[in-house]
């Protein structure tokens, strides 16, 4: 077991539901973590699917919360935008960006193939220093509810077994072999340096 | 750095620590520091960094911060290393001292601190590298510091073949660092911000006078070979992988001068994706090269190279709207100079040559180079075959390629192949033809064939040739040659055409032709290439039959090459495959081999239990698919050897025996043998039947096989095996499809006990007993053990025991008596089984019975049903008396008199256990048994017992008995034995024995007994001639107690008495003369006439008469006399109810124990008197025994006299010196 608790990035575009669900699971399994989003804007469904709410990443889930509430607050209950916010607004106060974000993690983990690019692209593009190593994991999601809650699931076994292996950089190979066999989905997996 | 540790360390802590001076506060520390946990010990390091990083005391205290990297902890030896790093970049001197430290770390033993120590390995090469070449000249120790950085520098390229992935991955990371700091940055190079003060080559002096440039620039070029050759490794890791090509796209983007080894490293990787791959890792490595392949598409010096990475990028997906988006707008003509400085020379001479071939070439970057002297190194050996390639791929030719390479398709297509394929869109366009002969062209130089790849070479030896010392150039297409073997290994079939490129070499010539062919020194790849094509091939022709002991070595050899590349092939993912070969080698292959392999698996076989599996699993598959002829022996041999390598090795707790036995498709006898060993060695007899048990449970087709291995243990010499064999058996017991077998088993070997010798079974097979030896007490019990431990279970059982005992012989019914006592006490008296063989008792089993009713009985009272079966027992088939002794407290009283002549008569140990039994004096405690007889019953009754039914010798010895429980027969319950026996009509015959006796063990009884004695008298004792002369010795020894009742006899009985004692005469005449002459009075004249008997003859005819008339009136008196005495009240307690007689015996004990003789005889007179009135109540609550006949004791009382003499002789002899010295005490 590694002798630092991991620290973890969970990352999905803007950083409401799937990497907030993950943040809030592995957060109470006692991780390290934090949630980012990728996007240039946090966006949440509208009343139609071309007309979504689009905010930048200054606002607080707690504006969001109640911009919604004033929009049509039986559509966003209904539709659970609301309650979503709500459960954000009490694990942080505004979505963050990953982009933005200097701090060294050791595991990040996206939560769609676009969001993993997005990642890499950023890491990559960052100048190396340490050369300390952070392994990037996709984990695919889809953007609803249900979905999410059974992907953080994942993520949580997967951090859990991760956080238990004696040397995470030597058998995480394996592991997330095993993991695809066992779940059933393809991981994208690689290494990035800071 | 050291912000970090101040933002995360104890920042807080600071301040309370300011009134000490810096210096003390560190001091402080450190030696906290030593003492406490981990966790804390890092806060305290952390502080004394932020301490000591702002001041002077740096440098003082680094070395106390370093004597921490010998901790345990990993943290804290990460921690030592981060101070390093941090103390030599801030105080460079710092270097020369700490560098062997981390050097030291770096050979941990834990991958979390070596990984740590490369990462400031990394920087701190740099770091030295800057700081050495300020110097003109070194000084001593800066040159070893500067040796010893290079060293661990070798080392940790070495560790790219680290069997660890995490410490291949940062030795990668260390690499791409080496390579860009021992090259020369130049004006095209990309410089992050963060390393524009970093070293690198072209700030090192040509002229240093100890680090040498030129050595550092082909250090820097090796590490880039090493690199490449990593990264075609067929068994390279997806992290691995990813990080090299990271890092080959920040070299290329870095150091544009290896552009070209770097693209044509992504070209050959992306045609050639490790086979070992999964299908995800493919993507996820396609994803990072696009990723790379863009980065350094972006770079200005991509330009050359458009055409090859745009291509690539199309094949890996992407839209080509993306591509030219990426595409960099050509800038300015690039500055060469730097180039041309860094290959000295050399390829500057090369360039006339080339230049032709880039006037032929099809440039595929649209923008044909300036200056042709960049080139050289972008026209490689692939960039030739292509463009030979190129003319040839007419349709036709393509067409039959395919048709050709269709042969050489595997059968089911590769995870790689089908993660990236993508369908051709432009095919037959001309860029689709030239990607093609692009494509081709990298797999031909790859397997070392083509033309580009003879050109460079001949293009290298000629430079070779022209400037001797340098190679250069030749270098990397050597290298390309050297990673063919392991590319074509595994590859080859990965992409489509691997092999039809043969065809258009012949063609080739014309290129070649060009340039001078020298004498290659690697031969072997042309003879591939060029000569294999011309002639037929045969391989007869070039192969030789081996000799026999050739083929038996190399085959040997291979396997154990196999064997032993274990490590490598488990890092490449492949061991199943391994397992497999080998286990099929040797099941195919006879031979020593077989021997090797499994010598191999039981040196570790923890980690090798596949491969035993396997090749056990292997073995079975041979044996069945040979089957009706098929033998076991090969198998077996396997199996029995892993099985015994396990039995043998001393320590082994993972159950992988279990593990092999259970698993194991047969077990064959010999493999049976070796569990039986494993369960009889004493350490692991429980894992061992456990898993014997746990075959026959599952293996129910040869259970019975198992089961007996677990029988034939139950009997084993070890208690230990012994039992734990047992204690399975029982459990299996209670299986309905094992009962039988083993309840069979176990009747069978106790059938063994009729043998007059222990069959030879009994002896295990080492120990040749042919000889008939004697049963012995151990070989008895193995034949009981199961037997015993399966009664308790199933009591019906015990008839069989019965039927074996009749017929043993007598050392064997011993034995079984002594080894039944657990087994039937576990039955319990109520076991209905017990109570039958009771009541059946078979003839000869008495003796069993007999002691089985002893078990049962001898902690508990025996059960009502119990005791009517053994009266049923003894009343109706075996009068034996001895079945009713341990019933003997559940009969009757009665039932018990009527016994105990015959129990009386048994061996004296018995008698002893029966009145233990009757006077409850045998269990030590919890036992409710009460006795049906009081002892004063029991002494009352062997004083009945008929004589005729028992020699007066027998009875002696058992009131004897009961005399020697001193406990039980206290005085007063001899008191009233003897009052009892007194009433009796007629006398009994032992009672005066018994009341002499009672005053032997009690002379404070003496009174009493005077009262018995008078009492007598009145009963006329002289008529029972035994009782008499008993009455006559006891007042012989009771004298001058007894004066008072020699007095009271008639004359005629006083000299009864005088004629057998005459020495007492003349003491009682003085008696009398003592007494006052109103006392003497009452003495009548004839007993005075019997007291003074010398001078005048007694007048005897009256004497009955008058003595009785006397002594009525004598007793009268003496009472009246008593009341007026000054014991009245003494006297006055006697006439209380006869329920407290007892009491006031011993109180009247107790009286006279004070008194004086004389006055004692006082006393002593109404004491006898008072009873009399209250004798009728006693008789009618306790009806005395019938009155025997008179002749009866006389008839029996031949032997008397001796018996009564022999106990009053011992009295005697024992006692009268003590009665001697309680008379005195009495006296005074």
């Amino acid at each position: 077991m590694p002798s630092h608790p991991l620290r973890v990035a969970v990352v999905c575009s803007s950083n409401q539901n799937r990497s907030m669900e993950a943040h809030n699971i592995l957060s109470k399994r006692g991780f390290d973590v934090r949630s980012f989003g990728t996007g240039s804007h946090v966006k949440l469904p509208g009343p139609a699917p071309d007309k979504p709410n689009v905010y930048d990443f200054k606002t607080t889930y707690e504006q969001m919360y109640n911009d919604l509430v004033r929009k049509d607050k039986e559509l966003y209950t209904q539709n659970g935008i609301l309650h979503m916010l709500d459960r954000n607004k009490r694990i942080k106060s505004k979505p963050e960006r990953f982009q933005n974000c200097k701090d060294k993690f050791d595991l990040v983990i996206t939560c769609e193939e676009r969001v993993y690019d997005q990642v890499l692209e950023d890491l990559n593009s960052r100048e190396q220093e340490t050369l300390q190593p952070v392994h990037v994991i996709n984990v695919d999601i889809q953007d609803n509810h249900e979905e999410a809650t059974l992907g953080a699931f994942l993520i949580c076994e997967l951090c859990q077994c991760i956080q238990h292996t004696d040397d995470m950089e030597n058998e995480i190979d394996e592991l997330l072999q095993e993991f695809e066999e066992k779940s059933n989905r393809p991981f994208l997996h690689t290494v990035c340096f800071y | 750095n050291i912000m970090e540790f101040s933002a995360e360390g104890g920042g807080a802590q600071i301040p309370h620590l300011i009134d000490m001076t810096t210096s003390e506060k560190v001091v402080d520390l450190l030696n906290q520091a030593a003492l406490i946990p981990t966790d804390e010990k890092l806060t305290v390091l952390k502080q004394v960094c932020d301490l000591t990083s702002l001041n002077q005391f740096f440098t003082e205290f680094s070395n106390h911060m370093i004597a921490f990297q010998t901790d345990k902890s990993i943290e804290v030896k990460k921690f030592v290393i981060g101070f390093i790093e941090e103390a030599c970049k801030r105080d460079n001197e710092l270097l020369v001292r700490l560098i062997a430290n981390l050097n030291m770390l770096l050979k941990d033993e834990s991958v979390n601190v070596v990984k740590k120590a490369i990462l400031t390995l990394t920087q701190l090469y740099k770091v030295t590298l800057q700081w050495l070449v300020r110097f003109k000249v070194l000084s001593e120790v800066q040159e070893a510091c500067w040796d010893l950085v290079t060293q661990m520098k070798e080392e940790v390229l070495a560790l790219l073949d680290s069997e660890n992935d995490g410490v291949r991955t940062h030795s990668i990371k260390f690499t791409e660092s080496l390579i860009i700091t021992l090259s020369p940055r130049t004006s095209d190079s990309d410089v992050p911000k963060r390393q524009e003060g970093d070293i690198s080559l072209d700030k090192v002096p040509k002229d240093h006078s100890y680090i040498r440039y030129d050595v550092l620039c082909e250090e820097g070029k090796t590490a880039l070979e090493k690199l490449l050759k990593f990264m075609v490794h067929p068994a390279i890791s997806s992290i691995n992988l990813t990080t090299a090509l990271g890092s080959l796209a920040t070299i290329a983007r870095q150091r544009p001068m290896f552009m070209s080894e770097v693209v044509q490293a992504y070209e050959t990787l992306h045609a050639n994706l490790p086979p070992t791959l999964a299908k995800s890792q493919v993507s996820s490595v396609r994803k990072n090269l696009k990723l790379h392949l863009v980065a350094v598409l972006k770079h200005p010096c991509s330009l050359e190279f458009q055409g090859q990475i745009s291509t690539l990028l199309l094949d890996l997906g992407m839209p080509q709207s993306e591509i030219t988006r990426s595409t960099p707008v050509p800038r300015e003509p690039r500055k060469r100079p730097r180039h041309e400085q860094y290959t000295e020379g050399k390829k500057v001479k090369m360039e006339p040559t080339l230049i032709e071939d880039d006037e032929d070439k099809e440039e595929p970057a649209p923008l044909s180079v300036p200056k042709p002297a960049a080139v050289p190194v972008a026209q490689s050996a692939i960039d030739l075959t292509a463009e030979f390639l190129h003319p040839l791929l007419s349709p036709e030719n393509v067409a039959n390629l395919v048709l050709i390479s269709m042969v050489y398709l595997p059968d089911v297509m590769p995870a790689s192949f089908q993660a990236t394929y993508t369908p051709v869109e432009s095919a037959g366009t001309d860029a689709q033809i030239k990607h093609l002969a692009r494509l081709m062209a990298t797999q031909m130089t790859a397997a070392g064939i083509g033309p580009g790849l003879e050109q460079c070479k001949a293009r290298g030896d000629d430079a070779g040739k022209e400037e001797g010392n340098e190679e250069d150039s030749s270098a990397k297409d050597l290298l390309i040659k050297r990673k063919v073997p392991p590319v074509m290994l595994g590859q080859a079939i990965s992409v489509v055409g691997g092999y039809a490129e043969k065809a258009p070499s012949p063609e080739t010539p014309t290129t070649v032709k060009r340039l001078p062919e020298p004498i290659l020194p690697t031969a072997q790849t042309k003879i591939a290439g060029a000569s294999g094509r011309k002639k037929v091939f045969r391989l007869s022709d070039v192969v030789q039959p081996l000799s026999e002991t050739q083929i038996e070595k190399l085959t040997s050899s291979a396997v154990k090459r196999i064997l032993h590349s274990e490590k490598a092939i488990a890092q490449s993912g492949m061991s199943h495959v391994r397992v497999k070969i080998l286990s099929r080698l040797v099941t195919q292959f006879e031979g020593m081999m077989k021997e090797d392999v499994l010598e191999f698996i039981l040196e570790d076989i923890r980690t090798r239990s596949d491969l035993a599996f396997s090749l056990l699993y292997q073995e079975y598959n041979t044996y069945l698919s040979q089957l009706p002829t098929g033998l076991l022996d090969s198998y077996d041999h396997c199996l029995y050897t892993l099985l015994s390598g396990l039995q043998e090795k001393p320590e082994q707790r993972d159950g992988l025996f279990t593990k092999l036995v259970l698993e194991a498709p047969i077990i064959t006898e010999s493999a049976l043998d070796v569990i039986r060993r494993y369960c009889e060695d004493e350490s692991r007899v429980y894992l061992g039947m456990t898993t014997l048990k746990e075959l026959i449970v599952k293996r129910p087709s040869r259970q019975f096989q198992y089961l007996h291995v677990l029988l034939d243990l139950s009997s084993h010499e070890k208690e230990k095996v012994r039992t734990t064999a047992l204690a399975f058996l029982k459990r299996m017991y209670e299986k309905d499809q094992l009962r039988d077998y083993i309840e069979k088993f176990a009747l069978n070997y106790m059938q063994l006990l009729v043998h007059p010798n222990p069959p030879s079974l009994l002896f295990g097979a080492d120990k040749d007993t042919e000889v008939a030896a004697p049963w012995t007490e151990e070989t008895v019990r193995q034949c009981l053990f199961l037997y015993l431990s399966l009664l308790p279970l199933n009591h019906r059982l015990v008839h069989e025991l019965a039927s074996v005992y009749t017929e043993a012989i007598a050392d064997i019914k011993r034995s079984v008596l002594r080894a039944i006592e657990q087994p039937i006490r576990g039955m319990g008296m109520n076991s209905p089984e017990l109570l039958l063989l009771v009541e059946n008792c078979p003839k000869g089993a008495e003796t069993l019975v007999t002691r089985c009713l002893h078990i049962l009985t001898d902690k508990v009272p025996p059960s009502p049903e119990l005791v009517e079966r053994v009266r049923d027992l003894y009343h109706k088939r075996v009068p034996d008396v001895r079945f009713l002794i341990p019933v003997i407290n559940g009969l009757e009283k009665h039932e018990v008199i009527q016994a105990l002549p015959k129990l009386i008569k048994l061996n004296p140990i018995v008698v002893k256990e029966v009145f233990n039994r009757l006077l409850g004096t045998q269990h030590s405690e919890g036992s409710s048994s009460v006795s049906p007889l009081t002892p004063g019953d029991l002494l009352i009754a062997l004083h009945n017992i008929d004589s005729t039914k028992c020699d007066m010798k027998s009875i002696i010895k058992a009131t004897n008995l009961c005399f020697g429980e001193k406990n039980v027969y206290t005085s007063e319950v001899l008191a009233v034995v003897m009052q009892q026996l007194m009433e009796q009509n007629p006398l009994p015959m032992l009672l005066m024995r018994t009341v002499i006796q009672s005053l032997t063990m009690y002379p404070r009884l003496g009174g009493f007994v005077m009262n018995i004695l008078s009492r007598l008298i009145m009963k006329q004792v002289w008529k029972y001639p035994k009782v008499w002369e008993g009455f006559v010795k006891c007042c012989q020894r009771t004298k001058p107690q007894s004066y008072t009742v020699l007095l009271q006899l008639p004359p005629a009985q006083l000299t009864s008495v005088f004629e057998r004692c005459p020495e007492m005469r003349e003491p009682l005449l003085h008696h009398v003369h003592s007494f006052t002459p109103h006392q003497q009075a009452h003495i009548p004249a004839s007993i005075m006439a019997v007291l003074e008997a010398n001078k005048k003859p007694e007048p005897k005819p009256v004497e009955p008469v008058m003595e009785k008339e006397v002594r009525d009136k004598d007793a009268t008196h003496t009472l009246k006399c008593s009341f007026s005495d000054k014991s009245e009240n003494l006297a006055n307690s006697y006439l209380m109810p006869q329920c407290n007689f007892i009491w006031s015996v011993s109180f009247t004990i107790q009286i006279e124990l004070v008194a004086a003789p004389p006055s004692s005889v006082v006393i002593e007179a109404p004491t006898a008197a008072l009873i009399e009135p209250e004798t009728p109540i006693q008789m009618s609550d306790k009806p005395s025994p019938q009155p025997e006949p008179a002749e009866e004791p006389m008839e029996a009382s031949q032997p008397e006299p001796s018996e009564l003499q022999e106990p009053e002789k011992d009295a005697e002899a024992d006692v009268t010196g003590p009665e001697a010295g309680s008379g005195s005490e009495d006296v005074e």
